[in-house]
């Protein structure tokens, strides 16, 4: 028994909505799991074999880059989603993520989530949904940023 | 020929404190060297002159000792450059207050939001201050702000105490490099983290334009209607007193009837690509 019920599921944003029964199956393979503060979750090019939604906290998604620098490339907090390779070929972490401050998380186990799914269509469609829904929202803020829009060009009322 | 009823002579006022606050905005603190200008509200904008170089339109970021003025200015031409460029002891001409408000007061016993990208959180300034002064008037004080990178980010150091004064406040940036410990994404993620209750908030909003249609989109998409979002536009505002034409927005004329208008009159004006 992982301790969680359906009902702790429910009010998590990213399953709202879902049905009971699916709720349930879901529950018998996530754990609550605190994260600290500063902890990796996960690694660039690890195999992805978890995933998690985030009651509180937050975690950077970063990426290594030349110089012994890292970049973070995205920050996600409650209600988010965290995790998307574990669905998508080659499975293996784009970028690491690591907590930016002390984090609740539902974690799931993704052989088990992926078996159930197999077995029952209909919460795969249900989960893939709210995953689509999801990487939706990041394609979109990704291309906002990429218009820079808080170039010198935009001044609103800084003058020109 | 009709009437103007706001100055069209610019008043002097002295630079009496310059404060950076990224690589290319600085803050001016102006005092009357004569006669000040009328009181303004916050959301309204002055004309600012470089002595023989020109005039801009900058949004009142805030109101300075003696009768003074807080002005926010971005280096990105000849006349902001010079002005960005005014050390304590210059003088420069400071002409209005124009346009409209955000009309802080009318949110009074609900919820305010103020979603700011870039330099538009010093339009936006003033109207957080009137309500964190009159905290009580308000339930929640939730401010939303981008920008482009923990560098770039205006009145840094003022955050800590706009907490502290009651604000909810949460930062987001495009680009931060590890240790940085706010938010990275665009400032309209943040709206769904931040428990906004529909019903009982009202949005002013401000930054670049497209920022603004996202931000006002994810809001109406949260139950907000549309007359309850305010938001500051920004057209080419050259006289002031809606005489020349030039900040001309469909039936607007933004230096007018603008740069703060409900969202709901926004809506058709921003949609049109032609305006």
């Amino acid at each position: 028994m992982s301790g969680v019920t359906p009902a702790d599921l429910a009010e998590h944003a990213f399953l709202r909505g879902m049905a009971d029964g699916h709720l349930a199956v879901l529950a018998r393979d996530c754990w609550v799991v605190p994260v600290r503060q500063g902890h990796q979750l996960f690694a660039e090019g690890d195999t992805a074999r978890r995933f998690w939604l985030i009651r509180s906290g937050h975690v950077a998604l970063d990426v290594h880059a030349p110089g012994d620098r890292q970049l973070i490339v995205e920050t996600l907090g409650e209600g988010d989603l965290l995790g998307l390779s574990w669905l998508v070929p080659p499975y293996q972490w784009q970028f690491s993520a690591t907590a930016v401050q002390d984090t609740m998380t539902f974690e799931f186990n993704v052989d088990a989530v992926l078996a159930a799914c197999e077995s029952d269509a209909g919460l795969g469609y249900q989960l893939l949904r709210r995953v689509m829904s999801a990487a939706s929202s990041r394609l979109q803020a990704t291309r906002i940023r990429m218009l820079d829009l808080y170039a010198a060009s935009g001044t609103v009322h800084g003058g020109p | 020929m009709s009437q103007v009823a706001a100055p069209v002579l610019p008043a002097r006022y002295r630079v009496v404190e310059r404060q950076e606050e990224t690589q290319d905005t600085v803050t001016l603190c102006l005092r009357p060297v004569d006669q000040p200008i009328p009181a303004h509200q916050p959301g309204q904008f002055t004309m600012l002159y470089a002595p023989g170089i020109g005039e801009v339109p900058i949004s009142i970021s805030g109101t300075g000792p003696g009768l003074g003025l807080l002005q926010t200015v971005r280096a990105v031409g000849a006349v902001t450059r010079a002005l960005c460029a005014c050390a304590a002891g210059r003088v420069i001409g400071v002409r209005g207050p124009y346009g409209t408000g955000w009309d802080v007061a009318s949110a009074a016993g609900d919820d305010l939001l103020i979603v700011a990208g870039g330099i538009g959180l010093a339009p936006l300034r003033g109207a957080l201050l009137a309500a964190l002064g009159h905290r009580g008037r308000y339930r929640r004080i939730v401010v939303l702000a981008g920008a482009r990178s923990p560098e770039e980010l205006v009145f840094a150091r003022e955050l800590d105490g706009w907490r502290r004064d009651g604000a909810e406040l949460a930062v987001t940036v495009d680009q931060a490099a590890v240790g940085w410990t706010g938010n990275v994404g665009v400032v309209t993620q943040l709206i769904g983290r931040a428990g906004i209750d529909a019903a009982r908030t009202t949005a002013l909003i401000c930054g670049p334009e497209v920022m603004m249609r996202i931000t006002a989109r994810e809001l109406r998409a949260l139950g907000i209607p549309a007359a309850r979002i305010r938001v500051s536009l920004e057209r080419n505002m050259r006289c002031g007193v809606a005489e020349c034409g030039h900040c001309q927005l469909g039936p607007l004329l933004l230096c007018r009837d603008g740069p703060v208008i409900s969202y709901d009159a926004a809506l058709p004006l921003l949609a049109m690509r032609e305006l």
